[in-house]
């Protein structure tokens, strides 16, 4: 039945508690998805100590069974695992995915080393298991998950996931503009359509959702190359070269209020204009669920 | 820095005490609200008290809406720590928030829902 989308930390880099980012919120990395089985969890920002609220909130009888995705350990997208109550329950098992030597598992209990945090990894009650990509695929409850590389500083995943024909592309902390075929035409004329590979494109390829990191804007980013974040509007270039349906900006810059992203959601409006195409785009906000498996 | 050690001096723990008490006097507060701007019964405008109410076309409905383009029972508000949300119950026509249709969405000051040809604006009180 349901494939639902939960956004519970949008923001990039740190958090920005406050009233100039209370509609879009402040919460650090952190998204859900889920069907009635299954409970997907992708990066384990300070989001995540929500979303850990609300699952204990209406447990299931036998236990939580999660799923736990991380696109790579920068603080923002592991911070919130400490304070994730699921975890403190003995009930609880959690599957954390990784590569073959599974680095995710030992940095997020990295981070819970002595002189990090209070409480010792191997004190949680939970059940913790490492699991592994069988080549780049993992069949998770009724979800099938791809991995993929992403440009990214230390590097990072990028997960494709799929179920009864619907799929959602999780794409954060990429610098999809170190990959474009001609960076020097994107500086030139900026409106001009930016032209990304065919392996970029591959794994966003018609999804009905791409949430995808648009930290900065054209004016900004010339000052942050690098940093391993990308510009919306060539976010925007490659959900309309990959087909993609709905496009979610997030990893919102700590800099930017409400307001900002506003401005750059509109800009990224007025290019899918400019362009003739039917793509949605609108910007990533806390405590927005959307549901996928509509006609 | 002479006048700052007097001011600690005055705040005898008594007084203190009493300060920390008033926070948990009742105060009056101004509720969340949902203003309808557009479709059938445009102009209404409902306080929000409840912990859960409905919005739909139906007669069991809390905040009633007649417009065919409304499900009986279309979408439900639900306060949780003095914040509402809205989820749509599998309305005919969604719920669209602020032109985005959305599942469930927790509400913020200013935000516009959309429900077929009915339109609220929500607005946070004090
Ligand atoms: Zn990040
Ligand atoms: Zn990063």
């Amino acid at each position: 039945m349901g494939f639902f989308v939960r956004f519970w930390g949008v923001r990039g880099s740190i958090p920005t508690p406050g009233p100039r980012t209370r509609r879009y919120g402040g919460n650090t990395s952190c998204y859900e998805m889920r069907s009635d089985t299954t409970v997907l969890i992708f990066d384990a920002g300070t989001g995540l100590r929500e979303l850990g609220l609300s699952l204990v909130r209406s447990p299931p009888p036998a236990g939580l069974e999660l799923h736990l995705f991380l696109s790579h350990p920068h603080w923002d997208h592991i911070q919130g695992f400490p304070f994730f109550t699921p975890a403190y329950l003995p009930t609880t098992t959690i599957h954390v995915y990784g590569s073959e030597k599974n680095e995710n598992y030992q940095l997020l209990s990295g981070q819970m080393a002595n002189a990090y945090f209070p409480v010792a990894f191997k004190d949680l009650s939970a059940r913790i298991v490492p699991r592994s990509f069988t080549g780049d695929v993992v069949q998770a409850g009724d979800f099938v998950v791809r991995r993929f590389d992403q440009r990214h500083p230390g590097g990072s995943s990028g997960f494709r996931v799929e179920r009864e024909g619907r799929v959602v592309v999780f794409a954060t902390d990429c610098e999809l503009d170190q990959l474009l075929l001609d960076p020097a035409a994107a500086r030139d004329r900026p409106d001009a359509r930016r032209t990304l590979p065919a392996s970029v494109l591959a794994p966003m390829r018609d999804a009905d959702l791409l949430i995808a990191d648009a930290q900065y804007t054209d004016e900004e980013y010339p000052k942050r190359v690098g940093w391993g974040h990308a510009r919306a509007n060539t976010v925007v270039d490659l959900a309309l070269q990959a087909g993609v349906r709905q496009l979610a900006l997030t990893h919102h810059d700590p800099m930017h209020s409400d307001r900002d992203v506003d401005a750059m959601v509109l800009t990224a409006v007025e290019r899918v204009r400019a362009a003739g195409a039917e793509l949605e785009v609108f910007g990533a906000r806390e405590g927005v669920t959307l549901r996928l498996d509509r006609p | 820095m002479a006048t700052r050690t007097q001011t600690i001096d005055d705040d005898a723990p008594q007084t203190m005490m009493n300060r920390l008490q008033a926070g948990f006097r009742p105060r009056p507060r101004r509720a969340h609200r949902l203003e309808q701007t557009a479709g059938p019964g445009s102009g209404a405008r409902h306080e929000l008290s409840a912990d859960l109410l409905v919005i739909g076309r139906g007669s069991s409905a809390d905040l009633r809406v007649e417009s065919d383009d409304v499900s009986r029972m279309h979408a439900r508000l639900q306060r949780l720590d003095d914040e509402y949300s809205i989820e749509d119950l599998d309305s005919r026509n969604g719920v669209f928030l602020n032109g985005l249709r959305v599942h469930a969405a927790v509400l913020r000051d200013g935000d516009t829902l959309q429900l077929g040809d009915t339109v609220f604006t929500y607005t946070e009180g004090a």
